[in-house]
């Protein structure tokens, strides 16, 4: 039985025991150099000007008209040199605080961005509004499990400033730390980091405590997005921390091999922490690379696959011997989802177990995205949170003292007695049998335990009429209102967002 | 070499993903008076049938896909040239252009729909990403499609796709095609709100879509 209480959010990253090495120096050093080779004689797509001139400035080689910049390997090593592998993606509190590169294990992220939903009453899938971003950020802000916040779902109803709607929704109802993905122009970057701004008390207090950062997407192949980029100066500028991701298809957006898909992976990701390692120096940068397969026949995206799962968790070496810190792996949901699917069980286990082993800094925790990320079902948290469980433990090891051997109880029983009415088992036996949905007593004759659905339901609607996440001042709370509103009104901000992805 | 070798060599081309051989067929059929459509509907439509029904039976993959569509692409793109010259028609299962609505540039999607079609024996022109309503219409006036496949992975620029309908029934066009949409955050309701004729929820289900609303 899981004692659901009211509480004030807290944040549990997973401190693993048990550690994988995937790559062995040789092969680190292989995919580095072949990552690096690709940034000097293949370059990438920058067709931001403001990100050209930047490259052009520190001396990079930059073709303006094909918008392609080539860095040369000492450029690369000079600047990754600033980034610092140590820094905080701050909470609303110190006790919310993802203290990255302090050795503090690995912290699970809120996996996203969903354009659809189940809804919770009906059961029916439906396209996501802002009222769901909102009360999946109270759930969220209720399980430790869930450390730091991405935008689970799309605030749908709300257009061109969808992304602000939706910042303004997680701001409302978690105290956690916020990373957006969908903020990538300029324009919602300004309206959001305000946003954050207000809430710290300043710039100056929000660069001290960054309670909000961002995730760029690259597009793979080896080409960034111009608006994004845009985007993402404008986080850096703000000294919040900026993430770079890929997501390399083997066979489609890279070639088929796991090894080219990391050094493909790497060489973007490295691209954009260079950017802003030119442009703002010291910029708290974190890479995430998550590759994938397809399915052959139908071209589905792929990332359950287990090769696209140990290329991921092999990617945090590669990051890690940048100096930078990563999110490896990310909770996919299964292709072929049905509710009560094995496979979203299966991939939710493994994906983050290995991440974990790996050493991430963070990973997308399993937090209820079913059918490869386009459905949020809020129903599967509570087994996620199982899973998250399960994985604590396993990589937890386990403890070996005089008294975890217990010979002096050994010797007290002896053979053919039973250690069950002993006082020091009377103390242990519940941690051996830690808080679960699935072995609820039935009070229906001939059913052993209750149907764990129907307990993991209760669940979540308990949460989301008691749990309160710690409101912000009023005064604050308007000015967001009124930042949103303008943001609303703003021709330039659709402008922009109506020709963002112009190449 | 009699025309029925040289049809059997341009099936072949197909079933062998060879493009440059494709593309010197359909220019040595050129050279030698060979009517086009008769080369396409006697030679590569049946390499291509091949392939797709290989590709059917799952034995063998998108990658044998994609060349085999690309190589039957290049032959009839060359072969279409002479065809709109002679006002000849060849014996597609329809015709239609396809590409990803403004603001968008996710291109993957759209491009395997589009390679499942030609598989299938439609013709199909792609125009690509970040395609606006009214080179949408343009196209669709100059080579009167039967159908126009939208796609968008963007909740911001899923509206594009009913701003391509709108513009379609401005231009007084809307009854002449059919409109089938695709992407991630699209759905039945969407494209039923917006007045598509059709939602494939991927590339094999486009195709079918396609089939239904074609009567073919």
């Amino acid at each position: 039985m899981i004692k659901l209480e009211e509480r004030r959010a807290s944040i549990q990253p997973v401190k693993s025991k048990l550690k994988i090495s995937i790559l062995d120096d040789e092969d680190i050093k292989k995919i580095n150099q072949t990552a690096r080779d690709i940034l000097e004689e293949v370059g990438i797509e920058f067709p931001s000007e403001k990100a050209l001139k930047i490259f052009a400035d520190a001396g990079a080689k930059v073709d303006f008209d094909k918008k392609l910049v080539k860095i040369p390997s000492h450029l690369v090593a000079d600047y990754l040199k600033k980034a610092p592998g140590r820094y905080t993606l701050a909470g609303r509190r110190p006790e919310l605080d993802v203290k990255l590169g302090e050795g503090n294990g690995t912290y699970f992220q809120s996996s996203g961005e969903a354009p659809k939903i189940v809804d919770f009453e009906t059961g029916q899938r439906r396209p996501s509004i802002k009222s769901d971003v909102a009360n999946m950020a109270k759930v969220a802000d209720y399980f430790p499990m869930v450390s730091l916040i991405f935008p689970p779902v799309s605030a749908g109803d709300k257009g061109e400033t969808a992304p602000i709607h939706s910042a303004e929704a997680l701001f409302n109802n978690s105290e956690k730390h916020i990373m957006t993905e969908s903020i990538d122009d300029a324009i919602s970057a300004k309206y959001t980091i305000e946003m954050a701004s207000v809430i710290a008390g300043g710039r100056d207090k929000l660069k001290k405590r960054p309670l909000y950062s961002m995730c760029l997407c690259s597009i793979a192949p080896l080409a960034q997005d111009r608006a994004g980029v845009d985007a993402a100066l404008a986080f850096a500028e703000a000294g919040l921390p900026v993430e770079f991701m890929s997501m390399p298809t083997m066979g489609l957006t890279a070639p088929p091999y796991q090894a080219a898909d990391l050094a493909v992976g790497l060489a973007e990701v490295l691209s954009g922490c260079v950017l802003t390692q030119i442009a703002y120096p010291g910029t708290p940068n974190q890479v995430c690379i998550l590759p994938a397969v397809i399915d052959p026949r139908s071209g589905d995206y792929m990332y359950g696959s287990v090769f696209s799962q140990i290329t991921s968790a092999a990617a945090v070496q590669l990051a890690h011997s940048n100096g930078l810190p990563i999110c490896s792996s990310f909770s996919f949901g299964g292709n072929a989802y049905k509710l009560n699917s094995w496979q979203v069980g299966r991939e939710n286990v493994y994906v983050p177990l290995l991440s974990v082993m790996a050493g991430a800094d963070i990973s997308f925790g399993p937090t209820g995205l079913i059918e490869a990320v386009n459905v949020l079902d809020m129903s599967r948290l509570p087994f996620d949170r199982e899973i998250f469980q399960a994985i604590d433990i396993i990589t937890k090891g386990i403890k070996v003292n005089d008294e975890t051997l217990a010979f002096d109880m050994i010797r007290e029983i002896g053979p053919q007695g039973t250690f069950l009415g002993q006082r020091r088992t009377a103390e242990e036996l519940p941690k051996l049998w830690p808080p679960s949905i699935l072995f609820e007593k039935s009070k229906l004759a001939g059913e052993k335990y209750r149907d764990a659905e129907e307990v993991a339901h209760e669940m979540i609607d308990w949460i989301l009429k008691n749990h309160h996440p710690a409101p912000l001042d009023e005064n604050v709370r308007q000015e967001l209102r009124k930042i949103v509103a303008a943001a609303d009104q703003d021709e330039n901000l659709k402008r922009e967002i109506k020709g963002s992805k112009h190449g | 070499m009699d025309n029925k070798g040289l049809f059997a060599k341009m099936e072949q081309s197909i079933i062998n993903y060879d493009k440059d051989e494709a593309v010197r067929l359909a220019n040595m059929a050129l050279e030698k008076g060979i009517e086009p459509v008769a080369a396409i509907n006697e030679g590569f439509v049946k390499g291509i049938q091949a392939v797709g029904d290989l590709f059917g039976r799952e034995e063998i993959f998108l990658p044998e896909l994609v060349m085999g569509a690309d190589a039957m692409t290049a032959a009839t793109d060359i072969l279409g040239e002479a065809i709109k010259k002679s006002g000849g028609k060849a014996k597609y299962l329809a015709t239609g252009i396809a590409g990803t609505v403004e603001g968008d540039i996710h291109v993957i999607g759209i491009n395997l729909v589009t390679t499942f079609l030609v598989a299938n024996g439609f013709n199909i022109k792609f125009l690509g990403t970040n395609v606006s309503s009214s080179l949408f219409v343009d196209q669709a006036k100059e080579l009167k499609p039967d159908l126009i496949l939208l796609s968008a992975l963007l909740t911001t620029t899923m509206p594009n796709q009913k701003e391509v309908i709108d513009s379609l029934k401005e231009a007084g066009i809307r009854e002449n095609v059919k409109v089938i949409v695709g992407g991630a955050p699209v759905s039945q309701d969407w494209a039923d709100q917006i007045g598509a004729d059709g939602y494939g929820e991927n590339a094999g289900a486009a195709v079918e879509v396609a089939r239904k609303l074609m009567g073919v």
